[in-house]
């Protein structure tokens, strides 16, 4: 049932579990904390793997295994130091030594991704680091740490390309012809997506832009190959590789994998403004989208495009007093919203703008709207709010800006909301708060709505959607886009975990909440 | 709501109604011009399944019925091993041998010949796939459609017994007066699914009224059929005024074997002595122009459904 949260139900699981351990445990209970470590793994859920690992580990020490996989959900959850300490005793394990290496080189590899500066001393040294750990394994065995070859070629010419005078024995043309041959001798029927992600990212290396198409297309098709994988590919891609400087074949290929993973649920985007004005336009060389994503290449490629254009209109709400961005809004006409005139005025909450600044909200005259993916984004003052319902309500504000955004199409609301019953996915577009530049597109799933024909709104005239995303949530004001790129509602909140479900059903869930577009539409001016 | 599409099937055997029903969904809606997320735009849809009347189990290859090869029996509306319909009486026998003449001149025996690029060859002769897959697909064609304008007995599976024309009427209008969803209400059949819509829709009483019919690659053309549906049909009066409360939309491919052998419809479905029906020619690719995914793939099905819908 697509309302019932699954992660709802494992954290139960695992409390329970965790009960059992930290009182009197047997045997059983050690093994069962054991398996659900594996499980956890699996389902990605790190926080949660964490504690049962921890409790294991204090039941037995002795069990590496346990703390292997303890260290990965510890760079996952962002302790990647803390990771490469509890590994570190891993290496004398014989059975974990080799996973232990090449965890190592993921940490360090990790603390490379996220330093700001790549050529700072920490960041080199990181990558230093990651070369040491994942040349262990690869020299002792080639063809089963084929993985961590790749890695390896991965870090050695990131290295050469900033400059890195370290394992300077090592060729990075040399070390991917060495990963194939090892990768060839892998038999047909073992050559799961990620023997195919393997081959293609070694094959980047020797810049076989063939090969990498051929290998790719047949890793984005795999199973399991979901929003998360092509994620952490097009990261590789992007941060390690650094295709995006190369325009002839890299970046586009780097933009037709962004667009394949946009239309995968759970997905998320975080783009530069500039990065979303080049996408809406940018045209990968011919034949390039079918070779990596097949048939359906270029209409997948073209309905990112669409859902770039339609970034554009979303713009940013910012404080005038810091320039700090406050919330999300975006452009329509406003006789689509059910007002009288034709002109042009941006949607937010209640609680991003309104006339008296009560709530979070604040005062038109404090806020100023950016539309940042535009070229030269002028900041336009909101003049008025036209019209506004409070956050108990509908919480939306329409605003007049001070002058007319020029040369944006604005959005078009649907008249219609996505039937439930069937996978429908939904996608916001906005502007996470903070200091962060990035326009977000997050891929959701629609869970339920208070629509026609069975819902039963519980304030008439307000009919909410919740909409499920397994990453972060949505900004304030941001609209909600369906799979056609119409607007079928503004958000309003997104709810980790205490959400009361809609039409009358028992219980609580993880959830997004936002307004269908036609109850603002609709609602008397 | 924006609406609800009813879907109903065609011959031979198929995979699970749900399986089949996603398939469809993403035939309408995925690659191509204009597509059309039934979905997305509000429209619920649901489908009327019926191939376990005549078949024992689903067809477990679910990728080979989203049209795209065509390789094997089930790709090609020639899946479930059907056997040749046994006649079950004089009329059914000169039903049998006529409708078979339609598709071919030539006798079992010489089934095996290389595809005939001989334009006075009929349409079965002229398909350019191996005629280990013909016989099926003729075996399909022969039996399903003969089964139902017959009534005939079928035991599928051990314990289970149905009279098929009286089991799929009542599936039909069973799904139609359970649907919840909104106006306008449309159905979209194919193949002999068109017989079976009509055949409902005309000849059974109690069948609700829907605003639009769409049949798409119909035998509904062909004189057996049509003598089949007497009383109740006539070519002056043959539209179901009662029970169709906007337009029909009739589309085929000349080279469609089912439906080529006479493929407009409106001057043999009349209101009133006036030709109704919307006749709407598109040009298929492959061997195989009978699919019906490759009907939805074609803009002007999607567009005509939209326009149905008032999308």
């Amino acid at each position: 049932m697509a309302d019932e949260d699954p992660r709802v139900e494992f954290r139960r699981e695992a409390e329970e579990l965790l009960a059992r351990l930290r009182g009197l445990p047997d045997d059983d209970t050690v093994k069962a904390g054991q398996d659900f470590v594996k499980v956890a793994r699996s389902a990605r859920e790190f926080a949660t793997l964490s504690k049962v690992a921890e409790a294991v580990s204090r039941q037995a020490p002795k069990d590496s295994t346990t703390r292997r996989y303890y260290a990965q959900a510890l760079i996952e959850t962002g302790h990647a130091t803390v990771a490469v300490d509890v590994l570190r005793p891993l290496l004398k394990d014989k059975n974990e030594s080799a996973e232990a290496y090449g965890l190592i080189g993921r940490a360090y590899k990790q603390i490379f991704f996220d330093a700001g500066d790549k050529t700072s001393p920490a960041a080199r040294d990181a990558l230093k680091q990651a070369i040491a750990a994942y040349r262990v394994p690869f020299e002792a065995s080639p063809v089963r740490h084929y993985w961590h070859g790749v890695n390896l070629t991965a870090v050695v010419t990131a290295a050469r390309r900033i400059g890195l005078r370290v394992a300077l024995d090592l060729d990075p043309s040399a070390l991917a012809k060495k990963v194939i041959t090892a990768l060839k001798k892998t038999p047909p029927k073992d050559r799961n997506p990620w023997y195919h992600a393997s081959v293609a990212e070694a094959n980047l290396a020797l810049r076989n832009w063939p090969e990498v198409e051929a290998h790719l297309r047949r890793y984005v098709r795999g199973k399991g190959i979901d929003a998360f994988a092509l994620g952490g590919t097009l990261r590789q891609f992007t941060e390690v590789w650094n295709l995006d400087a190369d325009p002839e074949r890299g970046r586009p290929l780097v933009d037709i994998l962004r667009a394949r993973t946009m239309s995968l649920p759970g997905a998320t985007l975080d783009l530069s403004p500039a990065e979303v004005r080049r996408l809406a336009t940018a045209q990968p060389p011919s034949g390039q989208p079918e070779a990596v994503l097949g048939v359906d290449g270029p209409r997948t490629y073209k309905w990112m495009q669409i859902g770039m254009t339609r970034g554009q209109a979303v713009g940013a709400v910012r404080r005038k007093s810091t320039g700090g961005r406050h919330g999300t809004c975006f452009l329509v006409k406003a006789s689509l919203l059910g007002l009288e005139n034709d002109q042009l005025v941006v949607l937010t909450n209640h609680h991003v703008v309104n006339q008296d600044g009560t709530g979070l909200g604040i005062r038109p005259s404090a806020a100023e709207v950016e539309f940042e993916a535009l070229a030269n984004a002028p900041r336009l003052d909101v003049a008025a709010v036209v019209w506004s319902s409070p956050q108990e309500n509908l919480d939306a504000s329409i605003l007049r800006l001070g002058s007319p955004p020029v040369n944006i199409d604005p959005l078009a609301p649907t008249a219609y909301l996505p039937v439930l019953g069937e996978t429908q996915q939904v996608y916001i577009i906005g502007y996470p708060g903070g200091d962060e530049l990035a326009i977000s597109f997050q891929d959701n799933q629609l869970i339920d709505h208070e629509g026609p024909p069975s819902g039963a709104p519980t304030v008439p005239g307000r009919v909410r959607l919740h909409y499920r995303t397994p990453t972060k949530e949505g900004s304030s004001g941001s609209p909600v886009f369906n799979e056609d790129w119409e607007v079928v509602g503004l958000h309003h909140f997104g709810g980790k975990l205490g959400v009361e479900k809609l039409n009358g059903k028992p219980g609580i869930y993880a959830a997004n909440e936002g307004i269908w577009i036609q109850s603002i539409v609709k609602a008397p001016k | 709501m924006a609406g609800h599409v009813t879907f109903i099937h065609g011959i031979a055997n198929k995979p699970a109604a749900e399986d089949l029903l996603e398939i469809w969904r993403h035939a309408l809606g995925e690659g191509g011009s204009e597509a059309l997320r039934l979905g997305t735009q509000g429209v619920s849809s649901s489908l009327v399944y019926w191939a376990d009347v005549l078949y024992a189990a689903p067809d477990p290859d679910v990728a080979a019925h989203e049209g795209v090869d065509e390789r094997t029996p089930g790709a090609v509306d020639g899946g479930g091993e059907p056997p040749l319909p046994t006649p079950v009486s004089a009329e059914s026998r000169a039903f049998i041998e006529s409708l078979r003449a339609r598709l071919t001149d030539l006798p079992d025996e010489m089934l095996d010949q290389e595809p005939s690029a001989d334009p006075a060859a009929k349409g079965l002769e002229r398909v350019p796939l191996p005629w280990f897959i013909k016989k099926r697909i003729m075996a399909a064609f022969l039996r399903d459609v003969h089964h139902y304008l017959f009534n005939v007995e079928s035991r599928p599976r051990p314990n289970e017994v149905y009279l098929v024309q009286d089991e799929i009427r009542r599936r039909f209008v069973a799904r139609l007066k359970a649907t919840e969803g909104g106006r306008p209400h449309v159905v979209v059949s194919h193949s002999m699914g068109t017989v079976i819509a009509y055949d409902c829709l005309k000849r059974v009483a109690d069948c609700p009224q829907i605003d639009a019919l769409v049949t798409i690659g119909s035998p509904l053309g062909i004189d057996e059929i049509q003598d089949k549906l007497q009383p109740e049909w006539t070519r002056d009066d043959g539209f179901p005024r009662e029970k169709i409360a906007g337009g029909w939309v009739n589309v085929f491919d000349r080279l469609d074997v089912v439906c080529g052998l006479d493929p407009k419809l409106a001057n043999d479905y009349e209101r009133g002595a006036k030709e109704l029906i919307d006749d709407i020619e598109v040009t298929n690719d492959g061997a195989w122009r009978h699919s019906a995914t490759k009907y939805y793939r074609q803009p002007t099905v999607r567009g005509a459904l939209r326009r149905l819908l008032g999308l």
